[in-house]
């Protein structure tokens, strides 16, 4: 394929200044500010595409409104009665705890839309919980948190699926519901391989709590469980948009924890939306150089000249879809996510579309894939992270983690063969696809 | 001076938790107008986005640290501290030189905007617009900030996977 000499010295230098240690963002601006001079266009252009590309992104608020209605959520006294709640229901049978932190990260992923956040949050007191007097080995608990926390972007609320929503123009209502079968899927295929192990490895059981315990223990579980039950109501039956769906889930948990859980003060609610509105300054800074730089990739034509080429090798959807999940998979080892949705997704979507796949089914899969990212080595944040909070040395957490890496890719060949598992619920609320 | 700093710092962060708290007040307002009363309100849409807009700039230039933002560490990790130094110094010549040539061109076409108001609150758009010369001119400086540190020999900050703010 062509590119012109100014486009091959514009990626040459994002690239390098982004290997260097540019954040990924201004690396963007920068090197498509360099294109611009180069092809003796006005650079004005780079202020032009950021600020009518973010101001005209409606759909982009849902990403500070997600985040910050898990930030609410987020406190000591709500995660424990859901942990209580978890232990209640599955911590009776074998490797009891381990299935407690992977359905607590179900119900985690239901109230926040970041792997990361998630693994933040319960990483410390899910350690210290299966660690306590050696009943886990340390990094077979690290590597479980690291991998239940991968769900937490496919079940909705999603950040990512939000940005795919954003570079496909793709319907983000569709795309939410769309997730809610392969992230459980995620699940079950973990509690399977916990199931398995867990007899070979003697993990030990919890103490049943007897079963007329369940309704008080449901009860002081409910308002949080009821958060993602009020925003999936909101977006399945389209009386609101997708973005007052993620506003009405923050009101909601801000009126969860400040009225029925009393765990909100004045201070914390700052803490809150500072903490948030920084996490979307970074976000929205990576979108915003991707918006730059996506004016470049457009002007050299470049995802029509590709989805030409890979036309003329007349690839069935069958090996495209196989060829893009070792793509993805093998980038989400070296980028970080964002970047990948932002940069490469859009790149393969017109090819995608002339193949008849559809877009919502892509996405997800695109989603589970750059989670699976997430914890591969050498740059897997959810690792780098678990290293960090736990003290399991990396090479340990790896070892433990191949097992559930081969969980996830079981549950990512279904879900990328086995369309259905994502559109049937779309279909079910009108999704034409 | 360095108290001075921390100060603006703080400050710079109470004005970007404002922004998403006006962000969320108006979406509330706007979902009770429109679903209880049924009065769609145009004005708060536009606040949310404006919002939105000032949030990620303001945030990018003057609140999100180097050490916190999504950049890939491949090299910065296996090369010593000397090496380290010398990327640092590479890589904040060559945005500061980057955005420091697209300055003027910004510049003509944030004012060229004065033309458009926005739709509901008919507010200039040169005025929405010009937190983009504040980002740019923070971002200059800041580069420049860090030359002057990296001259006077301090090291650059360590990657720490824990403080790095991703969304994913």
């Amino acid at each position: 394929m062509n590119v012109s000499d100014a486009f091959a010295i514009t990626v040459l230098v994002i690239v390098a200044l982004s290997l260097l240690g540019l954040p990924v963002g201004h690396a963007m601006i920068g090197g498509s500010v360099l294109y611009l001079l180069m092809k003796g266009l006005d650079p004005g252009t780079a202020a032009e595409q950021l600020l009518n590309g973010m101001y005209g992104s409606f759909l982009l608020l849902a990403i500070p409104l997600f985040i910050l209605a898990a930030e609410f959520m987020n406190s000591g006294a709500i995660m424990d009665r859901l942990l209580r709640f978890c232990n209640a229901l599955v911590g009776r049978f074998r490797g009891g705890m381990a299935h407690v932190n992977v359905l607590q990260s179900v119900i985690f992923s239901a109230m926040s839309g970041s792997a990361l956040a998630d693994a933040a949050s319960s990483g410390k007191i899910m350690q210290s919980l299966m660690t306590r007097d050696g009943r886990y080995p340390a990094a077979f608990a690290a590597a479980l948190t690291a991998a239940s926390a991968v769900m937490g972007p496919v079940i909705p609320p999603s950040i990512p699926l939000v940005v795919y929503a954003l570079v496909s123009d793709t319907s983000i209502g569709y795309l939410l519901i769309g997730g809610i079968i392969p992230g459980v899927l995620i699940g079950v295929a973990q509690m399977a391989l916990i199931a398995m192990v867990a007899k070979r490895r003697n993990f030990p059981v919890e103490p049943p709590v007897p079963l007329r315990e369940l309704p008080r223990l449901t009860m002081e579980a409910m308002p949080a469980l009821l958060m993602p039950v009020i925003l999936l109501a909101c977006l399945y039956s389209g009386a609101t948009t997708p973005t007052e769906a993620a506003a009405a889930a923050a009101m909601y948990s801000l009126l969860a924890s400040v009225v029925i859980y009393r765990t909100m003060k004045g201070r914390d609610m700052y803490h809150s939306l500072l903490s948030s509105a920084r996490v979307t300054a970074s976000i929205g800074m990576l979108i915003a150089g991707a918006m730059v730089f996506n004016y470049v990739i457009t002007a050299e034509n470049i995802p029509k000249t590709l989805a030409a080429t890979l036309k003329a090798w007349e690839l069935s959807p069958f090996m495209f879809l196989l060829l893009a999940n070792i793509l993805l998979l093998i980038l989400g080892c070296v980028l970080e996510g964002t970047t990948i949705l932002l940069i490469f997704v859009p790149v393969l979507l017109p090819t995608a579309h002339a193949l008849g796949i559809d877009p919502v089914h892509f996405g997800v899969m695109v989603v589970v894939n750059v989670m699976i990212g997430l914890c591969s080595p050498p740059y897997g944040l959810l690792l780098l992270m678990m290293v960090k909070v736990t003290g399991v040395r990396l090479k340990d957490l790896i070892r433990e983690m191949m097992p559930f890496h081969a969980s996830m890719i079981v549950a990512l060949v279904l879900i990328t063969y086995v369309p259905w598992l994502t559109l049937v619920l779309p279909r079910l609320m009108g999704y034409k696809g | 001076m360095l108290r001075a700093g921390l100060w603006l710092r703080r400050r710079a962060e109470d004005v970007l938790a404002a922004l998403l708290g006006v962000m969320f007040a108006a979406f509330m307002i706007q979902i009770v107008f429109r679903y209880f009363f049924n009065l769609p309100t145009g004005w708060t849409t536009e606040l949310t986005v404006v919002c939105w807009l000032w949030m990620v700039l303001w945030g990018a230039a003057l609140v999100v640290k180097e050490s916190e933002e999504i950049r890939i560490d491949l090299v910065t990790s296996m090369v010593g501290r000397r090496g380290r130094v010398v990327l640092a110094i590479g890589i904040a010549l060559a945005i500061v030189v980057l955005y420091a040539l697209s300055l003027p061109a910004s510049y003509s076409y944030v004012s060229f905007m004065k033309v458009e108001k926005s739709s509901y609150l008919k507010i200039p758009m040169n005025w929405l617009y010009s937190i983009y010369l504040v980002f740019i001119v923070a971002v200059i400086v800041r580069y420049l900030w860090l030359l002057w540190e990296l001259f006077r020999g301090k090291a650059p900050e360590e990657e720490d996977p824990t403080k790095k703010i991703s969304a994913l």
